[in-house]
């Protein structure tokens, strides 16, 4: 393990882990943003939800590779290329979970807030949301982690990541490098990772208790499903 | 017989669920455990068949400290039927039910066939041996959960609120069953429960517990009813003790009288002769149809046939010496002539008994007569 | 030329169907690679996860929180750094691999371990089980479906990561991928890319099928009640 080489290296290892960030948290958010609504039409209409998981499982069971491979044509070796790849795969992981967190809340609960007058959207917005909160945010680490892990693999096809530090490492026979990327990506996904757990409290606080509810645990399955 | 000799179960955390319990059940019959929630009842229970091991003290089954025997085996020998059934639903019903002969070495043939055996046993059709327990109603599901811990055929039974998942009328047909079941197998039965009615219905003897793991009183339910051992018991047992506790007085002293009662093919002039401010008319087979007031036969012609004159209602009867007197009395209450109709066990009319006869039985009764009433299980009668 | 036309160029030329390196070979050692790391991981983290499952406590809900942790690990760097060290040695995928695919197996078993019914557990104890019959009998066919669903899952990331493999020299699928991106050929790699997701997609299949065939009959017919 050859120390000397990281302070040498350092702009060329920052740069590649805010690479790296960028194609790992970009497509996650991305991801988000398109199963929201999508989730809320799927919990509200239970037919489309069946013909859509369906589609989605295929989906996810692609291998990133191979879903890099068939952007080029489309996105040339670019960042776009495993952007929108990993979009798809989050997309796979977190639509889900939007469907379970909002089929969670109780039905008792929905109907309270109708009976005290919530209009549809109200309701959706300020009671069932928050409370899909904890099982969404599952569903966001698990993309956020896997994206940023998976964005490594980028450097297959040449686009930029600390996927880089592998292969160099593995040409150059230096060990020292692939440490350090090794590293590198973990802390950063974990990293990642801690700040939605922190941010999961922030927006829940009234998970703060130590037990689940068995309802909550059960949602939680989906979460460990993907 | 089971014994509990100053047990106590402590928690890390400092709460004392069971505190210095000293206990024993009798063989061969049915003790309730009862009191409010946090009583520390279910966790007596479970250390029985040791799913809660004590803090101190120890427990004997047939003599036997329980800790000396290994768990599995002594649990194989124990019957446990749960609140929620804790049926396996990846087995059917009739595997659920063989369940613990298969345990103990039994050829799977073997054990199914004894397993519609219990089927049979606990009131329920052969056809849903092959269904899953999510296909049978609360109350099937309840009984295939007896049934399972029949299997074996145990000395000792152990139920933990199994009544109190389902609605009144099945929970009141289940707890007819478990009562009968128990008359022919004679199972020592401990059962948890925090309805007081349920204890005193299906309970030989009735342990109370006050809130923090100790017993309150613990004697025959009538006694619990009649001579409660203080404020606390008194206050858990409720209002109406000393009405509840008629149910446990047999009829079968009651003085009746049968001039009241007259067939419908007597003329209104003989009936009118008899004196009787109230008639009760009966139909050619002795059964009842109604009673007939004096005063309002008055216009009506002397030789007209009681069966032709209007009646009111009886209300309802009392099987003589089968109804316990609260049957009566509330036969009583309910007649517009307040005069109970007591009939055999035929629904012939015996005779009737005025309100002032029956206070008479009600005092002779006194105090509850300790173990003469062991024995004598009185039905509550259709309304109860 | 879009991606497909690309693949379907390829894969329908007869040529690739023979001699060294051919479709059926690579696809064959391509399963190979998938499903020995598989089955490792199955032996290794079903009865772990069983067991922690069954014991409740702390472990099983750090269960969840190591797994996804356990997403971090980047395979490429994993497989680069055992390259370096290793050289060709069989060691060099497998453990990538297996390492892989335990976490949704683990996590998944733990989970579904521990979700059973609190009073059929309740119940299973009290009948006079043994903590082992316990396990093996009522609460592991029980969470069987959750397990097959790790199982899934694993599946597909050790299809999808085997296809690196061929970058430290491996056959497998992933060699057409790797070779054409090498030579500028993108037939190969569309190819290949498509022969994976087609792969991947029967792995999906086959679980279903499996997950049909050991679902115990009475939670089959549940879940079609619900």
């Amino acid at each position: 393990m050859m120390w000397s080489w990281i302070p040498g290296n350092w702009s060329l290892i920052w740069h590649l882990t805010w690479e790296n960030a960028k194609l790992g948290v970009l497509p996650a958010l991305y991801g988000l943003v398109l199963s929201l609504p999508l989730g809320v039409i799927a919990a509200r209409w239970r037919w489309f939800y069946p013909p859509v998981l369906t589609v989605i499982n295929i989906l996810y069971a692609v291998p990133s590779l191979a879903l890099f491979i068939a952007l080029i044509p489309a996105f040339g070796l670019t960042d776009t290329t495993v952007i929108i790849a990993l979009t798809v795969f989050s997309l796979c992981v977190i639509l889900p979970n939007v469907v379970a967190g909002l089929r969670a809340v109780p039905a008792p609960v929905r109907q309270a807030a109708t009976a005290m007058g919530y209009g549809q959207l109200r309701r959706l917005v300020t009671v069932e949301l928050p409370l899909a909160v904890p099982l969404i945010i599952a569903g966001l680490r698990v993309g956020v982690v896997s994206g940023i892990s998976l964005a490594s693999v980028g450097q297959l096809i040449g686009v930029s990541s600390l996927g880089y530090l592998f292969i160099d490492g593995l040409q150059r026979s230096f060990p020292t490098e692939i440490y350090v990327g090794l590293v590198l990506v973990i802390a950063l996904a974990l990293v990642c990772d801690l700040i939605l757990v922190a941010v999961r409290r922030v927006l829940t606080p009234w998970t703060a208790g130590p037990r689940e509810s068995r309802r909550a645990r059960a949602g939680r399955l989906v979460k460990v499903a993907g | 017989m089971i014994t509990f000799e100053a047990v106590t179960k402590r928690y890390p955390d400092g709460t004392v669920a069971v505190d210095a319990l000293n206990l024993e059940v009798p063989e061969g019959r049915t003790m309730v455990l009862v009191g409010p929630s946090g009583c520390g009842k279910t966790t007596t229970l479970r250390m029985i068949n040791r799913l809660v091991e004590p803090t101190q003290g120890r427990i004997l089954l047939d003599g036997t400290d329980v800790k000396s025997r290994n768990p599995a085996q002594l649990r194989r020998g124990i019957g446990y039927v749960i609140q929620q059934t804790g049926l396996f639903p990846h087995r059917t019903v009739e595997d659920n039910i063989a369940t613990v002969p298969v345990l103990t070495g039994w050829p799977r043939k073997k054990a199914r066939a004894r397993a519609r055996e219990l089927l049979a046993l606990v009131g329920l059709d052969q056809e849903l041996a092959k269904r899953y327990p999510h296909q049978l109603s609360g109350g099937q599901q309840q009984r295939v959960g007896v049934a399972r811990a029949l299997a074996a055929d145990p000395p000792v039974l152990l139920m933990d609120e199994p009544f109190s998942a389902v609605d009144p009328v099945v929970r009141a047909s289940l707890q007819d069953q478990l009562l009968s079941l128990q008359s022919e197998l004679r199972k020592t039965i401990v059962l948890v429960t925090h309805d007081i009615e349920e204890a005193i219905k299906v309970g030989d003897v009735v342990a109370l517990f006050r809130p923090h793991g100790t017993l309150a009183q613990v004697a025959p339910p009538e006694e619990l009813l009649a001579a409660p051992a203080d404020d606390y018991v008194a206050g858990f047992v409720g209002f109406d003790r000393g009405i509840r506790r008629l149910s446990f007085v047999p009829t079968a002293g009651l003085v009746l009288d049968a001039s009241p009662v007259l067939p419908a093919d007597v003329t209104v002039a003989k009936a009118l002769g008899a004196g009787q401010p109230w008639i009760c008319v009966t139909d050619a087979d002795r059964r009842p149809r109604g009673w007939a007031e004096a005063a309002a036969l008055a216009g009506t012609p002397a030789d007209t046939p009681l069966g032709q004159v209007a009646t009111e209602p009886v209300g309802h009867t009392f099987t003589v010496g089968t109804d316990s007197l609260r049957a009566a009395l509330d036969a009583a209450v309910l007649s517009p002539a307040g005069q109970a109709v007591g009939v055999d066990s035929d629904g012939r009319v015996l005779g009737v008994a005025t309100f002032d006869q029956i206070r008479a039985a009600i005092q002779a009764a006194g105090t509850p007569a300790a173990d003469a009433r062991l024995d004598q299980r009185i039905p509550e009668g259709p309304r109860s | 030329m879009s991606f497909f036309n690309w693949a379907w160029d390829w894969v329908t030329t007869d040529a690739n169907w023979h001699g060294e390196d051919s479709i059926p070979q690579q696809v064959l050692a391509h399963l190979g690679y998938s499903a020995l790391p598989l089955l490792i991981a199955a032996v290794i983290a079903i009865p772990v996860g069983a067991a922690i499952g069954h014991r409740g406590g702390k472990a099983a809900v750090a269960v969840s929180n190591i797994a996804n942790a356990w997403r971090s690990i980047p395979t490429l760097g994993l497989l680069t750094l055992l390259a370096v060290f290793l050289g060709f040695s069989p060691l060099t995928w497998l453990l990538p691999l297996v390492v892989l695919a335990i976490p949704p197996i683990l996590a998944n078993t733990a989970e579904g371990v521990a979700g059973v019914d609190p009073g059929v557990r309740d119940a299973a104890a009290g009948v006079g089980m043994t903590t082992w019959q316990q396990v093996a009998r009522v609460e592991v066919p029980i969470a069987m479906p959750l397990i097959l669903v790790g199982l899934r899952t694993s599946a597909i990331f050790v299809v999808a990561t085997a296809t690196i493999a061929a970058y430290i020299g491996l056959g497998g699928l992933g060699r057409f991928i790797i070779d054409g991106l090498d030579s500028n050929q993108y037939g190969p790699v569309a190819g290949g890319a498509l022969l994976v997701v087609v792969l991947a997609v029967i792995v999906l299949a086959l679980f279903a099928g499996l997950t049909w065939l050991l679902t115990p009959a009475g939670l089959r017919k549940q879940a079609k009640t619900e």
